[in-house]
């Protein structure tokens, strides 16, 4: 694999402030190639997963990468091992083959599939090996609250304030759900709790298209979530843009 | 771009956020046709508080995406109301956001008659009734819109015309009492002077909330999101996010998957923003299950050649282990299938070789291996299924070879042979089926000696025709129907002589047959004697008069033409049962009509025997012609042939009294001849016929042995017969095999009688001498009611 290899010697000579900002890029790299794979059948896109346990992979991965230093282990083999370990998660089993074989396409694409021969069962090995690694570095807590259950539940109750026919016409829901979504690409996920990431996701949707929703005395998202403060959404915006710079940057 | 959306946007944002959307958007040919259009747009600044230029700078960047028509993915689809049950909560239901929002009552109150649209269900309390209806005080809304209305004092009237009159009673309004709980749909709304009017008419409701009931609702089945918000309402520590975590929805593993599809979130296709992560950049190809498809197919062709590998040494279970390991990586493998196939045509299984090579044919039409193998095989399960006598069956399989390998030359020859087989027995059972029904038919078999069976068969059919008619009356009227009959049988005697002559130029094996019929007509002759005087005694017995006469003929009579009217009947049965094989055959290897034609030839084969036993009572006739006192109840005669015997002997006993034992060995004699004569032609036309039934000629052959000295071993001919017969209920039992099931029939017509009452008997004489007497009154009683009955 071409791909892993190229990032890693990349990594290697690079020192202070440059050092985190090309660790929070391969982390992006790295959470994309998570998304692109599950949803495919499963890294993300490829392997058919759905946003949940794409979630749960890069949470696993970031938490990964928070206790250990991305130098010390090929992130791309984690990442692997973390959809693996997110499929047995959220109980979307993805199979190690799926899993190396979409990864292979996607650091060669357009090649022959792997045979099945020793160096694919090595590499299967090591994913779950990687697997075993992970586990113990988290201390076997691997289910995390995920933001996705309050944003939809959110979204329910803002349709109910908003005209029927406004809110038909303005697709809140999906931009909010991809947002959510692309919040996932950087460790900003494991930054902010569940509901901030949820609430603020919302009100970059509704701000999009200048939704405007009755004002009380309280605004509505501060009943949605106890605590939380124009401060807090605007901190998890304002990380969430960084990272779609960030995708013009790294790609 | 949605030009709508883009221009509300627009109008929240302000002009800065024009300016770099315009500044963005630049390139985008979509945004430069509505760009003009947003052009008119008062740009003035709503909102106090600014958003940051970041966030316009991003939503500027995403236009594209946000604004365009294929991002929203959720079709306005009514969204369907679903059961509220406690219990079976899909997702949380929360109480209307604005309860926590506390929302001033002047804004809700506004946007409740913004909001609130025809057909919409409300909850309200009975507040006061008219004679022209009632007043609702308004609680809560149901269906679709969830909003906080407890204390928006809005008040509803239903007018006595939107309630449904139920006929009987002339006031519908009596059914309704101040404070009933009311969800009724909502007719008009009068948004200036904030008026409201409902109906309880199924009919004003909306489509989708059409299977609503409206009316009367008690307490407990009010709206949840009503009940949660009073609850909420009266506990101010009730935060939204306490409440929805006390849901059960919330807990509920599914709720993503559920709400997803509610809102309309596509997640197998899902939104993203990221440029790179628009799904339908992805390729089919680069999918997981069509990378693992082609793998598997590689990797079982892996295994295929180490499995070939395997076999060129001729480790066979290795290499089937290599086979069925590919077919477990990839079950629909074609190469996989057809050297697993061939590995089974090796070793004999052939019809699991087939079943392989035909799915691989399935996946790969063209393959030709598989073809090849396919072609060969079924030729192979041909042969073996022609061996077991399924000729179309094996007629199929060959043709399905050829259609797979027109060159073949095996399948060529097999199918060539085969189809004259078939031709052969489809012609056989055309004429036996012609001759059912009794049509002449010219038939055009080129055998010989086919072709005198058939002049003899045709011959038989006249007369059979004749006597049918004669036994039809004959049962009818049994006794007195003797004149008429015997009458009839005169005119038949003419027949019987052209016959006669006819078969005196017989073949050689008739001639043969007739040596051996002779011997025992010798014996016959004195059983004869003995019947004779039977017949004085059997005088005072109810049954026909003409019992002995049976064993006069069967026994051989001491004319010439009544030997020969004898062998004909056995010959004559002996091509019949050829014939009806080769039906059989043919019947068996036709599924579909197997049943209908084994009936059919049980049918035939009852005529046939019946016309045999006519036969034999028209020699008799013929004897009988000059004494012109035997009734000619031909049929019933023949199904009590064996009964008569038990009555004579039975009489004899009763009557004389004396040398009991001797008498007893003699009746079992005169029993078993007759039940012998009965099976003679089928022995006859066993020993001729197929080697399958070389078993039960040779039995026959030895207790017809054993029946020639009958005297002098009757124990063991008795014991011989025994077997027999039990042999056959044996073999009648084995009902699966079809080729059986003919000769079942016709052993059935031919034996039973014999079977049913000799047979136990037969063995209680030997075992029970001292019961013996006993039982034989029982059953001759038991035979004379039963014989009387019907006269």
């Amino acid at each position: 694999m071409e791909g892993p290899s190229a990032a890693r010697g990349w990594l290697r000579d690079s020192g202070g402030d440059a050092e985190s900002d090309r660790d929070i890029k391969t982390h992006f790299r790295v959470c994309r190639f998570i998304m692109e794979t599950e949803c495919d059948s499963n890294s993300g896109v490829k392997l058919g997963m759905r946003s949940v346990p794409v979630a749960t992979a890069c949470v696993l991965y970031h938490r990964f990468f928070q206790r250990v230093s991305v130098h010390a282990y090929e992130p791309y083999l984690v990442a692997m091992s973390c959809v693996y370990l997110a499929g047995k998660v959220e109980e979307q089993h993805t199979r190690t083959r799926d899993i190396i074989n979409v990864s292979h396409r996607y650091f060669n694409s357009g090649s022959a599939p792997l045979e099945c021969d020793k160096e694919f069962w090595d590499l299967r090995d090591s994913v779950v090996q990687c697997e075993l690694l992970i586990l113990r570095q988290l201390n076997f807590q691997v289910s995390f609250e995920h933001p996705h259950k309050y944003l939809l539940h959110y979204l329910l109750s803002v349709k109910s304030l908003v005209n029927r026919h406004g809110w038909s016409r303005t697709p809140v829901a999906e931009t909010s759900w991809a947002l959510l979504r692309d919040c996932y690409h950087g460790a900003m996920c494991i930054r902010h709790i569940p509901q901030h990431i949820a609430i603020a996701t919302l009100h970059l949707a509704l701000n999009s298209y200048g939704v405007e929703l009755p004002v009380g005395e309280k605004e509505w998202w501060k009943v949605l979530c106890v605590g939380v403060t124009k401060a807090h959404i605007d901190a998890v915006v304002s990380d969430l843009l960084q990272l779609y710079d960030m995708e013009a940057k790294c790609l | 771009m949605d030009r709508d959306l883009l221009r509300q946007c627009l109008t929240y944002h302000g002009e800065s956020f024009f300016n770099k959307l315009k500044c963005e958007q630049t390139e985008n040919p979509d945004f430069q046709a509505v760009l003009s259009d947003l052009c008119k747009v008062s740009c003035e600044s709503k909102s106090d508080e600014q958003d940051s230029p970041l966030v316009e700078q991003f939503i500027a960047r995403k236009a594209d995406i946000l604004f365009c028509p294929a991002w929203k993915t959720t079709t306005h689809q009514e969204e369907e109301h679903e059961e509220e049950d406690d219990a079976a909560e899909p997702y949380a239901i929360m109480p209307p956001l604005e309860l926590f929002m506390e929302v001033s009552f002047e804004e809700r109150r506004a946007m409740m008659y913004r909001d609130l649209e025809k057909g919409d269900i409300l909850v309200g309390r009975i507040n006061n009734i008219r004679e022209y209806g009632f007043f609702l005080t308004l609680l809560c809304t149901a269906g679709g819109l969830k909003r906080d209305i407890e204390d928006l004092e809005l008040s509803a009237l239903c007018h006595i015309r939107e309630i449904p009159s139920t006929g009987s009673h002339d006031d519908p309004l009596s059914y309704f009492q101040i404070g009933d709980f009311i969800r009724a749909a909502v007719k008009d709304i009068d948004r200036y002077q904030e008026k409201i009017t409902v109906s309880l008419l199924q009919a004003s409701l909306s489509p989708n909330l059409e299977h609503i009931k409206l009316g009367v609702v008690p307490r407990e089945e009010l709206p949840i999101h009503y009940r949660r918000s009073v609850d909420a309402a009266t506990d101010s520590s009730e935060t939204y996010e306490c409440l929805l975590k006390s849901c059960h929805g919330y807990h509920n593993p599914s709720v993503v998957a559920y709400l997803l599809e509610k809102v309309g979130v596509s997640d197998t296709h899902p939104p993203s923003m990221m440029r790179g992560l628009q799904s339908k950049l992805f390729q089919e190809e680069d999918f997981a299950s069509a990378i693992r498809k082609k793998q598997s197919a590689s990797w079982a062709l892996k295994c295929v050649r180490a499995g070939v590998g395997y076999f060129k040494h001729g480790h066979h279970v290795e290499a089937m282990n290599e086979y069925n390991k590919a077919l477990d990586i990839d079950a629909n493998n074609v190469e996989a299938l057809v050297a697993r196939g061939a590995l089974y045509a090796n070793k004999g299984s052939i019809v699991k070789a087939i079943t392989d090579f035909e799915l691989a044919l399935k996946s790969c039409p063209d393959h030709r291996n598989a073809k090849k193998y396919l072609c060969q095989t079924l030729v192979e399960r041909g042969k073996q299924l022609e061996e077991q006598e399924k000729l179309v069956t094996a007629e199929g399989l060959y043709r399905r070879a050829l259609s797979l390998d027109g060159s073949s030359p095996e399948a060529q020859e097999a199918l060539h042979k085969i189809t004259d087989t078939i031709q052969k027995s489809i012609r056989l059972r055309e004429e036996a089926l012609a001759k059912e029904q009794e049509k002449a038919t010219s038939s055009q078999i080129s055998a010989e000696k086919l072709r005198k069976i058939l002049k003899e068969e045709k011959r038989m059919k006249k007369k059979r025709k004749r006597s049918a008619t004669s036994s039809s009356s004959s049962t009818t009227s049994s006794r007195n129907s003797s004149p008429s009959s015997s009458s009839s049988s005169r005119t038949r005697s003419r027949k019987k002589k052209k016959k006669r002559r006819r078969s005196e130029r017989g073949s050689k094996r008739r001639g043969r047959i007739s040596s051996r019929e002779s011997r025992r007509c010798k014996e016959g002759k004195s059983e004869k004697d003995r019947a004779v005087k039977e017949e004085d005694e059997v005088e005072w017995y109810p049954a026909p008069p003409n019992t002995s006469a049976t064993f006069l003929d069967q026994k051989g009579g001491p004319g010439f033409g009544e030997r020969d009217g004898g062998d004909e009947v056995m010959v004559k049965d002996a091509d019949d049962r050829r014939i009806s094989q080769l039906y059989s055959l043919s019947a068996a290897s036709e599924d579909e009509q197997s049943d209908s034609s084994r009936r059919d030839s049980k049918r035939r084969d009852r005529g046939e025997s019946r016309g045999k036993r006519r036969k034999n009572s028209l020699s008799k006739s013929l004897e009988r012609e000059e004494s012109k006192d035997g009734s000619d109840n031909s049929r019933e005669r023949g199904r009590e042939r064996n009964r008569e015997d038990r009555r004579d002997s039975d009489s004899k006993r009763s009557s004389s009294g004396e040398d009991r034992k001797r008498k007893v060995s003699c009746s079992s004699t005169e029993s078993e001849f007759s039940r012998k004569s009965s099976f003679k032609s089928e022995y006859l036309g066993n020993s001729g016929s197929a080697s399958k039934h070389a078993e039960r000629g040779m039995r026959c052959d030895s207790s017809r042995r054993n029946s020639l000295d009958c005297r002098g071993h009757e124990g063991r001919g008795r014991e011989e017969l025994q077997e027999l017969i039990e042999g056959k209920t044996e073999r009648d039992n084995r009902k699966g095999k079809v080729v059986d099931g003919s000769n079942r029939s016709e052993a059935g017509n031919h034996t039973t009688p014999g079977s049913l009452t000799s047979g136990p008997e037969g063995r209680a004489k030997k075992d029970l001498p001292t019961n013996l007497l006993d039982i034989f009154n029982q059953i001759a009683q038991f035979k004379k009611e039963k014989g009387a009955g019907p006269k």
